[in-house]
């Protein structure tokens, strides 16, 4: 079992309501106990006084009949069978009282069996606690000046304590009660407060895969608010990713069918042709059609294995390397369009990337560049460092750029190039609208930035793409030789 | 018949353009917005097929240009976006005929041939007149139910006049729907095939309009 806050919230409200009382409990029976004492106290001094104050002759009757303390106490008023009594025991008071010279004038007989009969006598008046065979007695001694009697009152301690646990259970007893009742209430307030809960976790369980507008929960308590804003917040994020993914899916599916319509007719037109070299171009063409649906389903499943992976795994390497690579790969199709390309690259450049997706950045580029350059045109593919100048100066980021002398874009499209399925008016070149998304989408993966200006001397397009330059980390380099 | 393909990919836009020349079309291909409004300025089409998803000037902006200009011929519209709300929104800018990507090549001619004849006036293919039939799909012409072979610009002049009975054509109007851009107009030619087309078919069926052109006159 989790976790439940309804069972931690009931253990915690009880134990401190237990742990309340216990205080409570403790310091009444603390005040009761010494309220009884005083009590107690009290009235073995008043018996004192009033054997004081007898003369011999009954002082011996009385030794010889039993003094119940509790029928003082009660002073008859209160019947037998009370059930509240919890103090059954008798209560008899022993005495004794002696002359001047210690002779012992009278005495209680059960002294004698307790061997009390010759205690020695304090000299004050107050009260001690004796241990006579066994069993702890309390006892009053009263010093009469006028008579020079001594008279010392006994009783049995044990008498005192039953008085004092019947007032604690009487007060523990609600508390007992009371309790079971507590948690049942206690139980029941917490599962009500925390209802908005399952509210909410019933709106969402309900929801279907399609339902992502915001959770309406009617009224919602101050706590839980946060959960639901978080929720919603949520909720707005994926239905906007979702929203972007079905436009991709559209999108992809548009112009997945531009280039199986182009195969179609032109395989028809094949078919239907009875001129054997219009065939043989009409077939071609086909082919060109299938490459091209190639190299579209090709771009969508990069662009959807880069937006499947958050993390890649990175390595240090020279983005040089990899433009010089891009270079050699198109070189071909630079050469018909008679494009001049030069490579001005920094070898000791580096960055933190993954080499095969660098590779394809650079290739689009290039790719992009050729395929919109004017015939006869140049390319110049760059990579250099640069201090980043909105950080400190310790900062340097690998700016790696390709430009070309084409026609350019104009500058209302400058913005939406990265956009997938972009392509800019007024081309005729055959292109996705992939390259560019493709680019920024593998630049954001390792911290890089696209941004888009105008070509060699000021015509045509620059695409430059700045990443973070990849420094040993200073750790490395301290850690001791083994 | 002369007709403007409005494309902007080129193996779409060849292939079209081969598969209405073996159709018997004469066919003008514009690869933008803006080349085909200048192609409709200057000269008249039978039939315009327009892309939707065009560079420079989008085929709906180019379809109500045409439209609010009164151009009435007949459009067919051809996307790739064939959502219910893309046709409808192309349908009511004008268009006649709606056909999503990837179709087929002969629903197409097919199409465009049924867009001709309604525009024409007529509700089936092939047109007689008096011991004449002509087959526009089939290409084919016969007289008192014998077949007569023409050559493709022959073809094309009759089915002009045939299909503008009453309405005299200039030889400008002829030229314009024998030749493509691409193609040399050679001086004369429309005297010579009207007179082959006297010869083959009987001289009565076209008659030459003083200063004007020809005319093959309403049954």
């Amino acid at each position: 079992m989790g976790a439940s806050i309804r069972r931690r919230l009931m253990l915690l409200v009880l134990a401190s309501i237990a742990l309340v009382w216990a205080i409570a409990l403790a310091s009444s029976y603390r005040q009761a106990s010494r309220e009884v004492a005083q009590w107690e106290e009290a009235r073995l001094a008043e018996l004192a006084q009033m054997l004081a104050l007898l003369d011999q002759s009954n002082l011996a009757t009385l030794a010889n009949a039993h003094i119940d303390v509790r029928e003082e106490e009660r002073g008859g008023a209160t019947s037998a069978n009370d059930s509240d009594d919890d103090d059954s025991l008798p209560r008899d008071a022993l005495f004794q009282v002696r002359a001047r010279n210690g002779e012992v004038i009278a005495g209680s007989p059960p002294l004698r069996a307790l061997n009390a009969w010759d205690l020695p006598v304090p000299r004050v008046t107050g009260t001690q606690d004796v241990m006579l065979n066994g069993e702890m007695y309390h006892s009053f001694t009263l010093r009469d000046t006028a008579l020079g009697h001594t008279v010392r009152v006994f009783e049995q301690a044990n008498t005192r304590s039953d008085l004092v646990s019947g007032v604690a259970s009487r007060i523990a007893r609600p508390a007992l009660i009371a309790l079971p009742v507590l948690a049942l209430l206690v139980w029941s307030s917490i599962g009500w407060s925390l209802a908005p809960l399952r509210i909410l976790s019933g709106a969402i369980r309900s929801r279907g895969i399609n339902r992502l507008e915001p959770v309406d929960i009617g009224h919602v308590p101050t706590e839980v608010r946060p959960l639901v804003d978080a929720i919603n917040l949520l909720l707005s994020r994926l239905l906007h990713s979702l929203e972007r993914e079905r436009a991709f899916t559209a999108d992809a599916a548009h112009e997945l069918k531009t280039p199986l319509a182009a195969i179609k007719v032109q395989a028809q037109v094949a078919l239907a042709e009875p001129d054997a070299a219009r065939q043989r171009l009409a077939m071609e063409r086909v082919v060109q059609g299938v490459d091209r649906s190639a190299r579209l389903a090709e771009q969508l499943l990069l662009l959807a294995r880069l937006d499947m992976h958050e993390k890649m795994s990175t390595a240090p390497l020279a983005p040089g390397e990899a433009a010089r690579n891009a270079w050699i790969a198109n070189e071909r199709n630079a050469q018909q369009k008679n494009l001049h390309v030069t490579l001005n690259c920094d070898m000791r450049a580096a960055i933190d990337a993954e080499p095969v997706l660098i590779g394809i950045l650079f290739d689009n580029l290039l790719d992009n560049a050729i395929k919109y350059g004017c015939e006869g045109g140049s390319i110049e593919i760059a990579v250099r460092t640069v201090k980043d100048p909105t950080r400190d100066a310790v900062q340097e980021r690998v700016v790696v750029s390709v430009r070309d002398d084409g026609p350019g874009v104009a500058p209302a499209d400058l913005a939406r190039l990265a956009n997938r399925f972009f392509r800019a008016t007024g081309n005729q070149a055959t292109g996705s609208g992939l390259g560019l998304s493709i680019v920024a989408r593998i630049a954001e993966h390792f911290g890089g930035r696209v941004h888009f200006g105008r070509g060699i001397d000021g015509r045509g397009l620059a695409v430059e793409v700045s990443f973070p330059a990849y420094t040993a980390v200073p750790d490395e380099r301290l850690q001791p030789v083994a | 018949m002369r007709v403007l393909l409005v494309e902007d990919d080129d193996l779409i836009g060849c292939g079209i353009e081969a598969g209405l020349r073996q159709a018997g079309f004469t066919v003008d291909w514009a690869r933008d917005g803006h080349k085909a409004g200048l192609a409709l300025d200057t000269t008249s089409y039978e039939l315009l097929l327009l892309d939707l998803g065009l560079p420079r000037v989008s085929g709906m902006d180019l379809l109500k240009r045409l439209r609010d200009a009164g151009k009435d011929m007949p459009v067919l519209v051809l996307t790739a976006r064939g959502t219910v709300a893309d046709r409808v929104g192309g349908l009511e800018a004008g268009a006649d005929d709606y056909l999503g990507k990837p179709f087929d090549l002969s629903e197409l001619i097919a199409r465009c041939r049924a867009l001709l004849r309604r525009a024409q006036g007529r509700s089936v293919e092939v047109i007689r007149y008096r011991d004449l039939t002509v087959n526009p799909s089939a290409q084919s012409v016969e007289v008192s139910g014998t077949r007569v072979s023409l050559t493709a610009r022959e073809w094309a002049i009759l089915l002009q006049l045939i299909t503008n009975q009453g309405i005299p054509q200039s030889r400008a109007r002829l030229e314009e729907s024998l030749y493509g851009w691409q193609e040399e107009i050679e001086s004369n030619a429309i005297e010579v095939h009207v007179s082959n087309l006297r010869k083959k078919l009987g001289a009565k069926l076209i008659r030459t309009v003083r200063n004007i052109g020809y005319v093959v006159e309403k049954e």
